[in-house]
């Protein structure tokens, strides 16, 4: 059942690639090299275009200028002997032991290759990879290796390389010290977004201004402790945190998607409603709720920055975190901005009437022109 | 955050070239063929030099007696012969490993600086390879071929007086009508197009078709081009036709021919012309220019086709398609920000007539009419003559 399955589906694909008949690029000549490390075990596949192989060792054997599976299968030795011995892996001056176990079949721009899966290890786990790569320089100067190095369970991407004839060892770095630099380009991200990000910032700041005060009789009166205080925007930057970071993660993990220009201007209207809710009262008082549900919708917003960063899948659980690490260190550096300026402030009349109702009728005014531009796809503000 | 009205076009064109792709996605799984009679792939064909057999042969004797230049010359030259004939950029490549012995030498034999030259050239390496020109002219003073290839290098980089230099050589050491040929083609870029022309006109009515195919078919479309830049534009149509009849596989012909076509909106002819899986990139983007006006089933096919092979030409770090990909991203994947850096790019290399015009028609189409004035200055100082980038450069002025 399964070998029928299989056949089944490589007849289709067969057929699919007759039917697009797919043009057979010209193209200088590359190999792909793809290289897993993890722990001490190096493995990957490496395809090598067929022409070339032909060029190296003739595989044409019945001079029908053309070449069947039979050639290739027929040769595989000699192909895995041409090839190993032009690929150099070594880990700490010592050479890793590599074979090569199944050989497939992949189409590239400029043709079919013949795919090497590659297995081996080295002496001890990996820190530093240097590869020499040979192949093809003698018979066309003009090859270039093209290398893609991967590591861990994740196949986290650690470096794509170019190996032309001039540059043909190059050593590369496996430790922490990769991924820790990309998970702070993440997290800097993250805070570069709200930096700039002034629709994020508004929000945050209608949001906040009234934490230093509560309603009474319809009327806003300073809290007489910063304990209530600081409750009040623990609460609030929890909810909102909780939420965005479940959007976020579900945005960025393809499981819900939803058009990004909608989503901008639902977030404009989220801004325009805070903002509104501190001049005349209409959202709920539990302000850790609005903080909630508006937190869904920035979440949406953050993913459509993220999806442009244009990540590797590989690297999508750590750019996630970063990227969510980033956007909490910059709520936390407004937070800590802000709220002490508010909560000595909050006791004048200034604060309630200027900053609290103005700030927030500026605010609304802002979202207000956003969501005008974001709903009818306009652009007239410099924001 | 913000959303710009471009990224809408962009998305779709995303989505399309995805859709497109997917079909080639699904094929890109490696698999195994199911017998051994499965033919996976078709070698070249090779219709002059040694079969491949007699190459190994060859190249293995090469290889243990690095001091045979008479034989890695003859090999080297087939192949650089090979690629001119079928545009395949592999033969270049082994072309250059023939001469491997002799490569990093800095004052190789004169036939080796011809090749590297050549090499390099094609390549779009065009400082390396002026400089291989002026050691061997300099060597080699009676050298037409030298002379040949430095002119055609000098113009195709915008060097127009030591092109001129480099022509007038040509004068004294060889025959009126080589000679022409390169005066010809640099005056039609220097505001003698029109006495050009009929300079041309007079040479070919005097050379019969038996003498110097090759040069003379070279000549019909060059005369053409002149013609569809004076604006006779019947003339230049019977003119490459009459190039292409003498050889239906001239790349460069069918290029320039496929450009003069899509400018008289006749869309359908450029589809006789290129086959849809041509292996020529410079092909395969006027075939999709085509495909694309006539909005026909197989556009998006072919357009991802195209973005595929840049993509794989970008992986390799090479920098040789840029006017191609600059016409591409402007044409078919409506990105004009991101045709005119390429458009700039490429106009930092290379400034013919066809780059002047894809960095003024990027210029205007991404609003940005200053990334034009280097460009307009040149056409000034050049006096180049052309309508159509006449016009281009009245829009780019009016901003």
């Amino acid at each position: 059942m399964n070998i029928f399955k299989g056949n089944l589906l490589r007849a289709l694909l067969a057929m699919l690639f007759l039917v697009s008949a797919s043009a057979h690029a010209h193209k200088p000549s590359d190999s792909y090299l793809r290289l897993h490390v993890d722990g001490n075990r190096v493995s990957g596949q490496w395809d090598i275009a067929l022409r070339d192989l032909d060029l190296a060792l003739g595989l044409d054997r019945n001079s029908d200028n053309a070449i069947d599976w039979g050639e290739v299968r027929t040769r595989r030795d000699e192909i895995n002997r041409y090839a190993l011995d032009r690929l150099d892996v070594s880990s700490a001056g010592v050479r890793c032991a590599l074979t090569v176990g199944d050989h497939l079949v992949d189409h590239h721009t400029d043709g079919a290759y013949a795919v090497l899966m590659l297995d081996g290890h080295c002496q001890a786990s990996i820190s530093n990879l240097d590869v020499s790569y040979s192949l093809l320089f003698d018979l066309d100067a003009q090859h270039r290796g093209l290398l893609r190095l991967e590591r861990g369970a994740e196949s986290t991407a650690v470096a794509t390389a170019i190996f032309p004839k001039e540059r043909a060892t190059q050593r590369f770095d496996l430790n922490g010290a990769s991924r820790w630099a990309s998970l702070r380009g993440f997290i800097s991200d993250g805070v570069r977004h709200i930096a700039i990000g002034y629709d994020h910032i508004l929000f945050l700041i209608a949001l906040l201004l009234p934490a230093v005060l509560r309603r009474r009789d319809r009327r806003w009166v300073a809290v007489d402790s910063f304990r209530p205080a600081f409750w009040n925007v623990a609460a609030m930057v929890t909810a909102f945190t909780i939420a965005h970071s479940i959007t976020l993660s579900l945005a960025t993990l393809g499981v819900v998607n939803l058009p990004s220009r909608w989503v901008e201007a639902a977030i404009a209207l989220s801004v325009l409603l805070t903002a509104l809710d501190n001049v005349v009262a209409f959202l709920p008082r539990r302000r850790w709720l609005v903080a909630f549900a508006f937190g869904l919708l920035h979440g949406f917003g953050f993913a459509s920055v993220l999806r442009d960063l244009a990540l590797p899948r590989t690297e999508l659980a750590l750019s996630l975190f970063g990227f969510n690490v980033g956007v909490e260190i910059g709520q936390l550096i407004l937070v800590v901005v802000l709220i002490p300026i508010a909560f000595l402030l909050r006791e004048r009349r200034l604060y309630s009437r200027y900053l609290l109702n103005g700030g927030s009728i500026v605010i609304a005014l802002f979202a207000t022109a956003w969501l005008i531009e974001r709903s009818f796809d306009l652009k007239f503000m410099p924001l | 955050m913000r959303f710009h009205p471009h990224c809408r076009i962009r998305l779709l064109t995303g989505l399309v070239l995805i859709l497109g792709s997917a079909g080639q996605l699904a094929l890109a799984s490696s698999y195994r063929p199911a017998s051994d009679s499965e033919i996976l792939e078709h070698l070249p064909n090779r219709p002059f030099g040694p079969s491949p057999a007699q190459d190994r042969a060859l190249r293995e004797l090469v290889a243990t007696r690095p001091d045979q230049l008479d034989l890695a010359l003859h090999l080297a030259r087939i192949e650089v012969e090979r690629a001119r004939v079928s545009s395949d950029p592999r033969s270049l490549g082994q072309a250059q490993a023939l001469l491997s012995p002799w490569w990093d030498e800095v004052r190789p034999p004169v036939p080796v600086l011809l090749l590297r030259a050549t090499i390099r050239q094609r390549s779009h390496e065009f400082a390396p390879a002026r400089s291989d020109l002026l050691q061997a002219v300099e060597r080699e003073p009676d050298n037409v071929q030298a002379w040949l290839i430095l002119a055609n290098i000098e113009q195709v980089t915008g060097q127009l007086d030591a092109a001129a230099e480099s022509c007038a050589h040509l004068q004294e050491i060889t025959t009126p009508l080589i000679a022409l040929s390169c005066t010809a083609a640099l005056d039609g870029i220097r505001g003698r197009a029109g006495e050009a022309h009929e300079d041309l006109d007079s040479a070919l009515r005097r050379s019969s078709e038996r003498d110097q195919g090759d040069l003379r078919n070279w000549m019909l479309t060059l005369q053409a081009e002149l013609a569809e830049r004076l604006g006779r534009l019947d003339n230049a149509e019977r003119m490459y036709r009459q190039s292409l009849s003498a050889d239906p596989d001239d790349t460069y012909t069918i290029a320039a021919y496929s450009d003069f076509l899509l400018d008289a909106a006749r869309p359908k002819e450029v589809v006789e012309l290129i086959a849809a899986d041509t292996p020529v990139d410079t092909l395969l983007l006027r075939r999709a220019q085509a495909a694309h006006q006539l909005r026909s089933a197989d556009a998006t096919s072919i357009i991802a086709d195209l973005e595929a092979r840049f993509a794989a030409s970008r992986e390799r770090g090479d920098r040789v398609h840029l006017r191609e990909e600059a016409r591409y991203r402007l044409e078919l994947a409506n990105d004009p920000a991101g045709a005119l850096e390429l458009a700039q790019a490429n106009w930092r290399v290379q400034k013919e007539p066809l780059d002047a015009r894809i960095l003024l028609e990027c210029a205007i189409a991404a609003g940005e009419p200053k990334a034009a004035t280097d460009v307009i200055e040149w056409i000034r100082s050049t006096h180049l003559e052309s309508p159509a980038i006449a016009k281009l450069v009245i829009k780019a002025e009016r901003g």
